[in-house]
């Protein structure tokens, strides 16, 4: 060793190394860590071994250094490939756990395909150019296409991956985006692909269901030359190569992906292949946890709706039951009071027909038959009252039911010197009402006020269509009260003796709230009295 | 004269129709029950019947549905102390329908009229 080789050197410079650069200055002082790191690989090193060897007196190590450095070479870059090989390992780790996060914490059928199919077309995940997903109906005994993702030319290509490369999002936030944005539009982009890829299971020859019960991915290349794919299958792909993998959970078929690279034309590798397989399961799980799901919400919601249906059903069957109740006392009180009331009554008019004009007792039989005349009308309000509380309603015509009041009330109108007139709106729609106790409603409206205190005794009426509904006026002009007493007359049982027994109007107040009518009653000292009525034109939703 | 059946559970009511329709000029029968009506008319024959709706263990409106399909020239008015029965499809089959009142002007105006309604159609059929 009388030469000095760099290799020798404990402290060298970077001219003296010509297989160091920028960065590696801490090589330069350190004489093992350089010939580990960069002596083996140098020329000059190579070439100093094999001067050594063929030296007049040559060094007995320098072959057997030789060999240890052709096998440290190769070692090395043996540990180096599985170290690459580790690192791609590490990224699809954590790119399957990336997945698998996502998927497993998901129920939602729309968020795992999503995320499912970025993953496929994804540069981040398996960057297929595009996927297309099939899903079984097993009911239907098909294999139906789903939902299609990737560009469908060079152009929306350049510009999708453009897109995302800029945003430098990651797998989650692209699936979000792509859930959120593009779903619908996907899906409709690729209508005419996804119609025509409808496979029946049966059809056992057919490349799609062969993967499909084989439960195996299977790389199809050259499928326009391939038998055992249909031609119109790789017609209406468009590409020679493309990959099936099957989505199985528990033994049951869930569907397919089907991913090409229509736009690289990049080769499928045996490596896409066997990656694109370790997706397939927690996919295919999640796909199948989505879709029982919702099924399940499916099932719940009809269950909830039963629920609420039986609910609604115990409350009439209660309410019909309080109607009967009420039905019972109401009949029971007009038999065990308007009998006794028809026969006093009755005698006593009997009497003051038949006693003479001079008997004393005559105001005695006069007063009585009066009482009992008070009586019958109060009887009649509590009986109308306690018949209000249960509305029976349906769609009436409003014509019909402001004809059929006028009808009812015109003998005593007219007897009385009113002058009603009904002016109806044009093409009303029929209202859906209780049409008796709104008939009832018009009458009291119309015959409560038959002392009319002021000379004008007219009545207009009029109907007219709004958007809520049908709008009825009752516009009385001949009773000239305040809006106080009015507001009065509208309290059940207000002591009013020129009003009957005070219950009419009142009567007639709840009827319309009871139905949820709109109903106003405004007085005016100059003009009179003016009730509208808001008529329903929908059957609203019980509550 | 016009001979009228009426039919109500109450003596009282019974006697005050029978007083009053005679007062009218009508020969008046009266019955307590389904079963004594069916007797009286047995008996002899009506021009019209003035029926209570609820008379006691048994149902007006059972009588007057037999009366209509037995008896379908003689005319029925209902009386009853309760107006809903008005809803009661079964009682359209009666020629009237009066809600008790110790004023018996309605009931009296009620028969003059279905009495004239039914000389007329007796008249028409001659």
């Amino acid at each position: 060793m009388d030469r000095e080789y760099c290799w020798d050197r404990e402290v060298i410079t970077q001219s003296d190394c010509p297989e160091t650069g920028e960065g590696e200055e801490e090589l330069f002082a350190s004489k093992q860590q350089r010939n580990l790191e960069k002596c083996a690989e140098c020329p000059r090193f190579l070439d100093d071994l094999k001067q050594m060897a063929g030296d007049v007196t040559p060094n007995p190590l320098a072959p057997v250094l030789a060999t240890v450095l052709t096998e440290f070479r190769r070692q090395k870059a043996q540990i180096q490939s599985l170290v690459s090989f580790l690192d791609n390992k590490t990224l699809e780790i954590r790119f399957l756990h990336e997945l698998g996060s996502v998927l497993q914490s998901s129920v939602d059928l729309d968020e795992v395909l999503s995320v499912a199919m970025t993953a496929i077309t994804a540069g981040q995940g398996f960057g297929m150019n595009r996927a297309f997903l099939l899903l079984c109906d097993r009911e239907e005994g098909v294999l139906n296409g789903y939902l299609g993702l990737g560009p469908r030319n060079l152009e929306e290509a350049r510009q999708v991956w453009g897109e995302i490369s800029q945003n430098d999002m990651d797998l989650q936030t692209l699936a979000q985006n792509f859930r959120r944005t593009k779903l619908s539009s996907e899906r409709e982009k690729f209508h005419d692909v996804l119609e025509l890829l409808t496979i029946p299971l049966s059809n056992k020859d057919h490349i799609v269901i062969k993967a499909l019960d084989g439960r195996r991915p299977i790389m199809v290349k050259g499928a326009f030359s391939r038998p055992d794919v249909p031609y119109e299958l790789a017609r209406l792909l468009g590409v020679d190569d493309f990959l099936l993998m099957p989505l199985i959970s528990r033994n049951r078929r869930v569907g397919i992906i089907l991913a090409d690279n229509c736009i690289t034309h990049r080769a499928i590798t045996e490596e896409d292949m066997h990656s694109l397989e370790t997706f397939g399961f927690p996919v295919a799980f999640a796909i199948e946890r989505a879709s029982l799901y919702d099924k399940l919400q499916i099932e719940l919601n009809r269950v909830t709706e039963a629920g609420k249906k039986l609910k609604e059903q115990q409350q009439l069957i209660v309410r019909m039951e309080n109607m009967a109740l009420v039905g019972r006392i109401t009949s029971s009180i007009a038999h065990s009071v308007r009998n006794p009331l028809m026969i006093i009554g009755g005698f006593a008019r009997s009497m003051l027909k038949n006693s003479r004009a001079s008997d004393p007792k005559r105001t005695f039989v006069e007063s009585i038959v009066a009482e009992t005349r008070q009586l019958e009308g109060v009887l009649d309000e509590i009986l109308n009252y306690s018949d209000s509380m249960y509305p029976t309603r349906d769609f009436w015509d409003v014509d019909q039911l402001v004809e059929a009041s006028l009808r009812d009330t015109a003998d005593v109108l007219t007897s009385l010197g009113y002058v009603v007139g009904y002016s109806p709106g044009l093409g009303l729609p029929p209202v859906y009402i209780d049409f008796k106790q709104l008939s009832y409603c018009l009458r009291t409206m119309l015959l409560n006020d038959m002392d009319g205190t002021c000379a004008d005794r007219s009545i207009a009426i009029s109907s007219q269509n709004s958007e809520d509904g049908v709008i009825l006026r009752i516009e009385d002009h001949s009773r000239r009260i305040t809006q106080s007493e009015l507001d009065h007359l509208l309290v059940p049982f207000s002591e009013t003796r020129d009003l009957g027994a005070g219950l009419g109007l009142a009567l007639c107040k709840a009827m319309l709230e009871k139905q949820g009518l709109p109903f106003e009653a405004q007085a005016d000292q100059h003009t009179g009295i003016m009730y509208t009525i808001t008529l329903p034109t929908r059957k609203e939703e019980q509550s | 004269m016009s001979r009228l059946l009426v039919v109500d559970d109450e003596a009282n009511i019974r006697l005050l129709y029978a007083e009053e329709l005679k007062d009218e000029g009508y020969e008046v029968v009266t019955a307590a029950s389904s079963a004594e009506a069916a007797e009286k008319l047995q008996h002899g024959a009506f021009d019209l019947a003035v029926l209570d709706i609820k008379l006691k263990n048994e149902s007006g409106i059972e009588l007057l549905q037999k009366l209509v399909k037995e008896r379908h020239d003689m005319p029925v008015i209902l009386c009853s102390a309760f107006s809903c029965y008005k809803d009661d499809f079964s009682a359209w089959l009666a020629d009237g329908y009066v809600v008790k009142s110790g004023d018996l002007t309605e009931l009296k105006q009620e028969i003059a009229r279905v009495l004239a309604k039914k000389t007329l159609k007796v008249k028409a059929g001659a």
